[in-house]
C-alpha cells in the first residue's frame, strides 16, 4: 500500500504556559488538543553519592500517569525522555549535582510521549539550564488506508496500524530519538520522518514566539 | 602497556582503533561477534533457547499455563515477556527488582511482540471467552556483554520456534479441560523479527553489535527490528546524539542482511534438533 | 498482594496444565532399580558435566550439570563492602544469592524470591564460609550469585560444588573445595543424588528424610549439614557417610575441570 503523505502538516492546536508552579526551578505544561502534561524541573542540586557523575550532572526523569502507579510502559517511556534531554543540556557545566524532572501526565489523548518530550524541553527552557540545542516530539500514525496522521489522537491511534515517535533536534533537524510501534516499510519509514521534521518547524517557531514574547516586557 | 592505556583513557583507546576501521577485538565495524545458537535445552520449560553473542549468553524459557481470556478480548491468550538482568551476569547489576533497564528492556520485547505479530494472540484461545493459553517468556541474561537485546530477541524467537503446547480437550459435562501432556503441537510462528543493535561514537562512527564496553562509551544506541518480508517492527532509539536520514538507511540495510543470517541459523538448528530426536 | 509494576505484567491468576493432567500421573517405585537406571542402596551418583569460566564479566564462574540439573554460578569481588555500618572490619564478607530461573521446575515459579531461595542462599553461605581464608580479604565482600536453569533434583548440594568452583576459579583463597552430595531415605532403603520427582514424591512408610552434607574432601571435615524427616540415629550417621562417599567419587571430576581452567589461563611454556 502506497502512503500519500500529506502536503501541509496538521496538528491539532497547541499551547503551553511556563512557570506555572513555585516550587520547581522551571515548570511548564503542554497542551495538544486533549492531550496534557506538566513538567517540573528541580536543579542543579545536591546528588546522591550512589548516583554522583564525576564529571556531569546526573538528570532523573519521572513520568507519572494520570492514574495509578508507573509501570514497565512509563520507565520505558522515561528513558526515551532522559537520553534525549541528556542530549540536548550540557551536562559537563554542572558536575555532581542531580537535575530531577518530572513529568505528570493530565489527560492522555494520543501523542502522549511528544506532548511529555514537548513540556520536557519547555520546562528546561523555563529552568534556564544550558542546552545544546532544542528538541520537539512528533507522533505520526499511519491509517489503515495508508495515509500519515500527524499528532493523532488516541482513537486514531488505536486505528492505526503503525504508530512512530520521533524527537527532533533544533539545529539540524536530525532525529534524535525514535520510538515506533506496528510494522511498516521502509518507505514509510522515510515519509514520517520527512513530516515530523517539517511538523517541528511550527513547533521550534512557537517555541520562539512563546519566548519572545514572555520576554518582550522585560527587555 | 596497552592494558594500562585501556583502563586510563578508554575512549581514545576505543577511537585509536576506530580510525583504522577496526574495533579492539579484531572486528570490523559492520561486523557481528559469532552468534551460537542451542534449542531445546531445559527440559522443564515448554520451550527454551540459549543464544550466545560472542560471550553475551541469554537464556530463553517458555512456560504455557492455563487463564481466563479478558472481558475485553475474549478470543485472545497472553503473551507476557519479562527480561532479568540477575547480579549473576555482571556487576553493573544489583539483587532486587529489576532496574531500569532491564525494564525497559522488557518493554522493548514486548513491543517487538505485539508490532511484529510473532504469535498472534487469537492462536493462543481454547475455549472464547473461557480459556486461553498464557505464555510466560522468560528471558535471562547470563553474561552481560552488551548488545542484549539482539539476543533476546534471537532468544524468544528460537524458544518460540521450539515451543510445543500440550493437547487440550474441554470436557463438555464438567467445562473442566483435560490435558494430555504427551501429546503436545506446534505454536505457529507468523514471523521471525530479529533484530540489528548500533552504537554511535563520536557523532558519526556507525559500529554493529557493541560489547558492554563499546556500550557505555557510544554517544547513542539504535536497535533495529525487520521480519522477513523487509518489513520494520521497531526502530528504537532512545536518544543521543542526533542521526541523519543517510545514516539511518544504512543501519536498515544491514539490519535486513542480519535477520536472513539469523532465520537461516535458526532454522538450521531446528533441523538439527529435530535429526538428533 | 501486591501489584508488580516493574514486569510486564499477565493475567491475575494463571494454572499449570499439569494440574488438568488427564493421565494418572506415575508413581516412581520405592524399590528396584530406579527411573534413569541407577541403584538404590548404593552410592550412584549421575555423571556431572563442570566447566570453568563461562561468565566473561565475572571473577571466577562455573558451570555444573548433573543428569537434567543445571546450574551457573558467578563469582564477584573481593570489592568494598557496600554495608560499612558493619563494625567487624577485619575480616571480608561473603555474601551468597541462589535464585531458580521461573522456567527451572515443572511448575512456573514467580520472578520474586521466596522463603525457599533464601533457605538455600543461607545454607550455601553457611557451607562455603569455614572453606574460605576470609581474614586475607578485610574491609571486602565476595559475592557468589548462583543461578539454577534447571532443577532436576540436588539442587542444594550440586550448587555447593558449583559455588566453590566457581570461588577457586576467580582465585579467591580457600583452606579446600567444598563438595555437595545429597541422599533421601525412604524407608529401609535409600536414594543418592535423587532427581526431581524422587524428591518429590512421598511414600507413606515411616522413616522419610532428606539429606544435604557440604564436605571439604582434603580437610576431611564435614561444612554443611542439613536433614529434614524423620530418620533413626544410626540411619543418619549411615547416611552422612554416604554422602561423603559421593562427595569422593565427585572430586576427581572437579579437580579435573580446574586444572583445565588454570591450564586455560596459563598455557605451559612450550617445550624447546
Amino acid at each position: 500500500m502506497e502512503v500519500s503523505a500529506p502536503s501541509n502538516v496538521s496538528l491539532r492546536e497547541f499551547g503551553c504556559e511556563q512557570s506555572l508552579l513555585s516550587r520547581p526551578d522551571g515548570s511548564a505544561s503542554f497542551v495538544q488538543g486533549d492531550t496534557s502534561v506538566m513538567a517540573g524541573v528541580y536543579g542543579p542540586a545536591e546528588v546522591k553519592v550512589s548516583k554522583e557523575i564525576y564529571d556531569r550532572a546526573t538528570l532523573e526523569v519521572l513520568v507519572q500517569p494520570k492514574v495509578g502507579l508507573p509501570s514497565v510502559r512509563e520507565r520505558s517511556q522515561e528513558q526515551c525522555v532522559r537520553e534525549t534531554c541528556e542530549e540536548a543540556l550540557l551536562l559537563t557545566l554542572h558536575p555532581r549535582s542531580s537535575l530531577t524532572l518530572v513529568l505528570q501526565v493530565l489527560h492522555d489523548d494520543g501523542s502522549l510521549l511528544s506532548c511529555c518530550l514537548n513540556a520536557a524541553c519547555m520546562a528546561l527552557m523555563d529552568a534556564g539550564l544550558p542546552m545544546s540545542c532544542l528538541f520537539c516530539g512528533v507522533t505520526c500514525a499511519i491509517s489503515a488506508y495508508g495515509q500519515i496522521i500527524t499528532d493523532p489522537t488516541s482513537a486514531q491511534e488505536k486505528e492505526s496500524r503503525a504508530l512512530m515517535t520521533f524527537a527532533i533536534d533544533s539545529k539540524e533537524r536530525k532525529v534524535m530519538m525514535s520510538s515506533t510501534k506496528g510494522s511498516f516499510s521502509v518507505h514509510e519509514l522515510q515519509q514520517c520522518v520527512a513530516v515530523s521534521q517539517r511538523a517541528s518547524e511550527r513547533i521550534f517557531q512557537f517555541y520562539r514566539d512563546s519566548v519572545r514574547r514572555r520576554y518582550s516586557k522585560s527587555l | 602497556m596497552a592494558a594500562g592505556f585501556k583502563t586510563a583513557e578508554p575512549l581514545e583507546y576505543h577511537m585509536s582503533f576506530l580510525k583504522e576501521n577496526c574495533r579492539p577485538d579484531g572486528r570490523e565495524l559492520s561486523e557481528f561477534r559469532t552468534t551460537t545458537l542451542n534449542i531445546g535445552s531445559i527440559s522443564t520449560a515448554d520451550g527454551s533457547a540459549l543464544v550466545k553473542l560472542g560471550s553475551t549468553t541469554v537464556i530463553c524459557g517458555i512456560k504455557a499455563e492455563l487463564a481466563n481470556p479478558t472481558v475485553e478480548a475474549p478470543g485472545k491468550g497472553y503473551i507476557v515477556p519479562n527480561v532479568d538482568l540477575p547480579p549473576l551476569c555482571s556487576s553493573r547489576f544489583r539483587p532486587g527488582p529489576p532496574g531500569e533497564q532491564a525494564q525497559a528492556s522488557s518493554q522493548f520485547i514486548a513491543d517487538v511482540i505485539e508490532s511484529s505479530e510473532i504469535i498472534k494472540p487469537e492462536d493462543l484461545c481454547i475455549d472464547r471467552g473461557k480459556l486461553c493459553w498464557v505464555l510466560y517468556c522468560d528471558i535471562m541474561c547470563l553474561d552481560y556483554d552488551g548488545n542484549i537485546l539482539d539476543a533476546c530477541i534471537i532468544a524468544l524467537l528460537a524458544a518460540l520456534k521450539n515451543t510445543r503446547l500440550p493437547k487440550v480437550t474441554v470436557n463438555k459435562a464438567t467445562c473442566k479441560p483435560e490435558i494430555d501432556l504427551k501429546e503436545r503441537h506446534e505454536l505457529p510462528v507468523h514471523k521471525h523479527p530479529v533484530g540489528t543493535s548500533f552504537c554511535i561514537f563520536q557523532d558519526s562512527i556507525l559500529i554493529v553489535d557493541p560489547t558492554a564496553d563499546e556500550e557505555s562509551l557510544s554517544t547513542s544506541r539504535l536497535s533495529v527490528v525487520t521480519d522477513e518480508e523487509e518489513r520494520l517492527c521497531s526502530l528504537h532509539k532512545p536518544g543521543g546524539t542526533s542521526l541523519s536520514a543517510e545514516k539511518l538507511q544504512t543501519c536498515i540495510n544491514r539490519a535486513t542482511a542480519r535477520q536472513r543470517e539469523i532465520q537461516k541459523l535458526i532454522e538450521k538448528v531446528l533441523n538439527s534438533v529435530k535429526a538428533a530426536q | 498482594m501486591p501489584t508488580d509494576t516493574k514486569r510486564v505484567r499477565g493475567p491475575e491468576v494463571s494454572q499449570s496444565p499439569s494440574l488438568f493432567d488427564c493421565r494418572p500421573s506415575v508413581v516412581p517405585p520405592s524399590h528396584g532399580a530406579r527411573a534413569d537406571g541407577r541403584q538404590r542402596d548404593q552410592v550412584d551418583v549421575r555423571p556431572v558435566f563442570v566447566r570453568c569460566g563461562l561468565v566473561s564479566q565475572a571473577k571466577g564462574s562455573a558451570y555444573i550439570e548433573a543428569g537434567d540439573t543445571k546450574l551457573l554460578c558467578s563469582v564477584y569481588g573481593p570489592r568494598e563492602t557496600e554495608r560499612k555500618d558493619e563494625t567487624d572490619m577485619k575480616c571480608g564478607r561473603l555474601t551468597t544469592d541462589m535464585r531458580f530461573a521461573p522456567f527451572s521446575c515443572p511448575e512456573r515459579g514467580s520472578w520474586i524470591q521466596g522463603s525457599q531461595d533464601k533457605n538455600f542462599s543461607l545454607m550455601l553461605q553457611e557451607s562455603l564460609q569455614p572453606a574460605l581464608c576470609l581474614h586475607k580479604y578485610p574491609r571486602s565482600q565476595i559475592e557468589v550469585n548462583v543461578m539454577v536453569l534447571e532443577n532436576s533434583g540436588s539442587v542444594q548440594a550440586h550448587a555447593i560444588t558449583c559455588a566453590s568452583l566457581a570461588l577457586a576459579d576467580a582465585g579467591i583463597e580457600m583452606y579446600d573445595l567444598v563438595l555437595g552430595c545429597s541422599i533421601r531415605q525412604d524407608g529401609s532403603s535409600y536414594v543418592v543424588d535423587p532427581t526431581y520427582s524422587e524428591e518429590s514424591n512421598w511414600s507413606s512408610s515411616e522413616h522419610q528424610g532428606g539429606l544435604t552434607v557440604a564436605f571439604l574432601p582434603s580437610l576431611n571435615q564435614v561444612s554443611g549439614l542439613q536433614s529434614d524427616g524423620e530418620m533413626a540415629e544410626e540411619t543418619l550417621t549411615a547416611g552422612i557417610r554416604t554422602c561423603i562417599e559421593g562427595c569422593y567419587k565427585l572430586y576427581p571430576v572437579i579437580q579435573q575441570a580446574l586444572v583445565k581452567a588454570v591450564r586455560r589461563a596459563q598455557p605451559p611454556p612450550p617445550e624447546s
